[in-house]
Formats: structure tokens, sequence, C-alpha cells
């Protein structure tokens, strides 16, 4: 929970990354995504790596990211151990458990550095259904409401005498049940009750929704675009056809 | 003119349910007044108040008899569409009516779905944010406010699609005394700059006496009872319907028992200690 919350939970920033269109955020988070798969060797995978590093400097969000690629490399770890043991290739597996953890950090950049609000825009920019757009936004929205909510109904139960951190695991998932069955019915209740509201102001009245704000790429978002895409071409040009690396 | 709202025989039930909810109910309020609903719990006051949005029957199903008119149209002839931009629902809890994760944006929900040009929308939600004194909370998420702030980004929404008729459902029973006074302070404000007309539900009557031209009061999805909170809360009935009268009225009756007070009819702090004082003159 924890690692999620840290690693992809939006935290608003003011950062000159933070002001980019979101789209342009997600072409360079995709750009990163593809470099790591593209890569042959370690030291490219580490020329990379450094252009994240760059960008979460640029975002002011290094430390989250550092503290993301702490908590990823212990699963790569584990990803390191099986490869060596079934390929004995010590440059292919650590290639693997980097990549694993580059992959994480280039998806965390999108969502530390984008609010819900960006996201609905980049959703409504793939022509999503309207109500696909959102269930997603009111989804995002209701999180801290429920884990308020699970906080709330785990003290409750504490205080009547539920004890959750004790016994075995099957005893503890036995002892969530008196937590989760509050839960549940508060949202059901919830979501009664927003469906009221929701059809009380009009919602799906007219087929073609208008929106209060519009998201329009400045100068700078088509420059940092272009400079993102050119940067990802050489990249690929130089390692693949100047640089000599043989496939791990 | 036609009242603001006309109920006529109203009757209805909820699927599967053993009786109506609301039964031959008749109601009529004229434009620019605020009418208080009361009654014990599951007496059918929020039931009422659906058939007065369109929530009934447009959303619910079950037997419906009788006829609502809001501004001389029909409700179950008009669709959601037309009834959102005529009645605001103000539901008890903010908490489930913000959808948004800016207030901005939630404050235009509305307005968006019905499909307002964006520098129109742009305007209204400018406007609501102000008449609700919370332009400063346009950026905020909804988990950054407080329970009467999120009341407040609510109403805004509410107000931004300019309904001539307002309904809140218990809207002061999750605020403290303070932003609970604040709320009725605004709903006589808006009624008396935007002549905005409001049918309320409520149980903390002495907060609402002071503003209030009517109470209604229901029982058993029926109207027992209709007048001035005056006349009702001084009347024999009230208590038998549980209606709970402001302490100051029962303060009053008693000092008139013991001779000490006139039989007047107080509502307020400031009735009383002004009759008090009058006395010892
Ligand atoms: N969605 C529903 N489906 C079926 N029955 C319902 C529904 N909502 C309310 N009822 C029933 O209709 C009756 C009136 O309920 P309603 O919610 O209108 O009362 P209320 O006066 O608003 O009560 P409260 O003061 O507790 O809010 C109750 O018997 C209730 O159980
Ligand atoms: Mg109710």
């Amino acid at each position: 929970m924890m690692w999620l919350s840290g690693g992809f939970v939006f935290r608003r920033g003011d950062s000159p990354y933070h002001r980019l269109d979101p789209r342009v955020k997600l072409l360079i988070s995709a750009l990163m995504f593809v470099s790591t798969l593209l890569v042959r060797s370690f030291y490219e995978l580490l020329a990379v790596i450094a252009v994240m590093v760059a960008v979460a400097a640029v975002a002011t969000v290094l430390k989250r990211v550092g503290r993301t690629m702490v908590l990823t490399a212990t699963f790569s770890a584990f990803i390191f151990v099986i490869n060596i043991v079934f390929t004995r290739n010590l440059e292919s597996s650590v290639l693997y458990a980097v990549r694993f953890v580059a992959i994480v950090v280039s998806t965390s950049l999108f969502f530390i550095t984008t609010s819900p609000d960006e996201l609905e825009q980049v959703m409504k920019t793939f022509r999503l259904p309207r109500d696909v757009v959102f269930a997603f936004v009111t989804a995002v929205r209701f999180i801290p409401v429920m884990m308020l909510d699970t906080i709330q109904i785990m003290d409750a139960q504490k205080s009547r005498g539920l004890e959750l951190e004790k016994g075995n695991i099957f005893r503890r998932v036995r002892n969530m049940i008196p937590v989760l069955i509050p839960l549940v019915v508060n949202s059901v209740v919830r979501s009664g009750e927003l469906a009221e509201a929701m059809e009380s102001r009009a919602y799906g009245a007219v087929p073609r929704p208008t929106s209060l704000v519009q998201y329009k790429s400045s100068v700078t978002d088509k420059v940092v675009a272009l400079a993102a895409l050119a940067l990802f071409i050489a990249g690929a040009y130089s390692f693949y056809y100047i640089l000599p690396v043989q496939l791990p | 003119m036609a009242d603001m709202l006309e109920i006529d025989r109203l009757s209805f039930r909820y699927p599967e349910a053993p009786r109506e909810a609301v039964s031959g109910f008749d109601l009529r309020i004229p434009q620019g007044e605020i009418v208080v609903l009361a009654g014990p719990s599951g007496c059918g006051k929020s039931t009422l108040l659906r058939t007065v949005n369109g929530l009934i029957p447009h959303m619910y199903s079950g037997d419906y008899a009788g006829d609502v008119r809001v501004g001389g149209a029909s409700v179950k002839g008009s669709d959601m569409r037309d009834l959102s931009q005529k009645v605001g629902f103000l539901f008890q809890n903010p908490e489930n009516q913000i959808f948004m994760f800016t207030v901005e944006r939630d404050v235009a929900f509305g307005l968006e779905n019905i499909g307002v040009p964006r520098d129109e929308m742009r305007e209204r939600v400018d406007e609501a944010l102000r008449l609700l004194g919370i332009s400063d909370l346009a950026q905020r998420a909804p988990h950054e406010l407080s329970d009467g702030q999120k009341q407040r980004v609510a109403l805004a929404g509410v107000l931004a699609m300019k309904p001539s008729l307002v309904i809140l459902d218990e809207p002061t029973s999750l605020l403290d005394p303070m932003t609970a006074g604040d709320l009725v302070a605004l709903v006589a404000k808006l009624r008396k700059d935007l002549g905005t007309t409001f049918v309320v539900v409520e149980h903390r009557l002495d907060l609402l006496v002071k503003v209030a031209d009517r109470l209604v009061v229901m029982s058993e999805g029926k109207k027992v009872l209709e007048g001035t909170p005056r006349d009702i809360l001084f009347g024999d009935d009230a208590e038998r319907y549980g209606v709970a009268t402001p302490a100051v009225t029962q303060l009053q009756k008693m000092l008139a028992r013991r001779g000490l007070a006139t039989t007047g009819t107080l509502l307020t702090p400031g009735e009383l200690a002004a009759e008090l004082k009058g006395r010892n003159r």
C-alpha cells in the first residue's frame, strides 16, 4: 500500500514538469518505457536511467523516485536470482533486474506528476466513453474517503475488542471480516447516494457534455515533445548503429 | 401566476413496499417562500423531496399517483435535463455529491452535463463560488475541505444551475451549530437576493424558525399539520407528532404557566429577552 501511494499517487507540485501538458508527460513516460525495452546492454540502460533521474530532478520528485527505486529493487533482486539460476548469464540477469526498476520508474514519473483532472483530460483525448472516464474519476476521487472509512471502522472494531494484529495468517484474514462488512455496506450506501446526486445534476442529459477547462498545448509543450522525440530517435540510432554492442 | 410548487393528491409506493411512503399529499408553495418540512424518521420526507426534483419517477420506479408541478410544469412530464435547472437538490451528506477532483470542476459538473458553453459556464461557476464565499477554494481537492466547506461546494454546484426552487434534505445534520447557523443565514440571503424558493427538511427548528414562512409536519406519508411556525409550535398538536419545539418556546410556555411572561408566542431568544425587559419596566 505504502509502496503504491509513494510511487504512484499524485501529489500537488509546482515544477515546470508538473505544468507540462499531461499528454506530453505521457509521451515522455512512454518513450522512456519503450527505451528500457529497446536497450541491449547495461550501459545503454544506465543512459536511459540517467534521463529518468534528470526528469525526476526537473519535476522535483527525486526523493520519491529514489524511494520507489529502492523499494522496487527488492523485487528486482528476486528477478535477478531467478534469471541467474536459469540463464547463468550475469550481464543479462543484471539487465533484466535493472530494467524492471526502470520500467516502474518511467510509469511512476507519469502518475506522480499528473493530477486526476489531467488524467481525465488524457482519457478524453483517447476518446474513451464518458461513463468510463467518469467511473475512473470518481474512483480516484473516493480513494482518500475509502481509506479514512477503513481506518475509522478498524478503530471502531478494535475498540470493541477486535484483534487485528494477532494470530496466524488465516486468523488475521478472518478477523478482517468485521471490518470488510461495514466497509462494503458503506460503499453500497455511498454509491446509491452518488447515483441520486449524479442524476439530480443531469448526468448523461446531453450526448456531448461541455467542459469547464480546456487544456491547450503551449509552444513550450510542443518544443518539449519534439525534443523528447528527437532524443529518443537519436538515442535509438546511436545504440543500434554507432555503438558496438552485441546482444546479450 | 401558478405557485412555484404544486403537489396534488400525490401518492407513491416503492416497489415491493407494504405501504405508501407518501400518501394523498397536497401542498402549494408560492415563489420566494421558505418552507420547513418536519416529521419523524421514515415518515416520507425524503421520498416527497424526490418527487419534487424528479428522481421519482424518473430514477425510482413504483406506484405513482397524483401530480407534482414545478413552475406550472409537470415533473412527470419533464426530463431530468429540464428539472435539474429548475430544482436544485442538496443532499444530507455533502461527501457523496462531490464527484470531481477540484472544487471548480465539481461546481461545473451539472453545467457540463447540460452542455453550457465554456465562457458562460466559467461565469456561472465563478458567480456561484462568490455567492458562497468559497472563491479561494476553487482549486482544492474535496479531501482537503472541512464538512462545512464541502457543504458549500455542494450547494455552489446546485446554485450554478440557477434553480428557482432549492430543496435541502437535513442540510445541517452533519454541521456544528455555528456552521449550521451560517447555512441558515445563507438560505435567508439567497431568498432575499434571488427570490429563490426553499423546501428544507430539518429537525433543528430553533435555527430555522427565524427564517421559515411555513412549517409542514408529516406523519406516515401524510401531511398532518401546516401553518406558520408560530401557530404550529404553540398549537397543541406539535408534540404529538414529535416536533421538537425550540428551547425558547418551551421556556416561554413554562414562564407563562407561572405567570412570569405573557402568553404571547415567542420563538427566538431575542423575542423572549425583549418581552422580559418590557415586563421589568
Ligand atoms: N429506495 C427505497 N426503496 C424502498 N423503500 C424506501 C426507499 N427509500 C425509503 N423507503 C421507505 O419509504 C419510507 C419513507 O422513507 P423516507 O426516506 O422518505 O423517510 P424520511 O422521512 O426521509 O426519514 P428520515 O428522517 O430517516 O430521513 C420508509 O418506510 C422507508 O423505509
Ligand atoms: Mg430522509
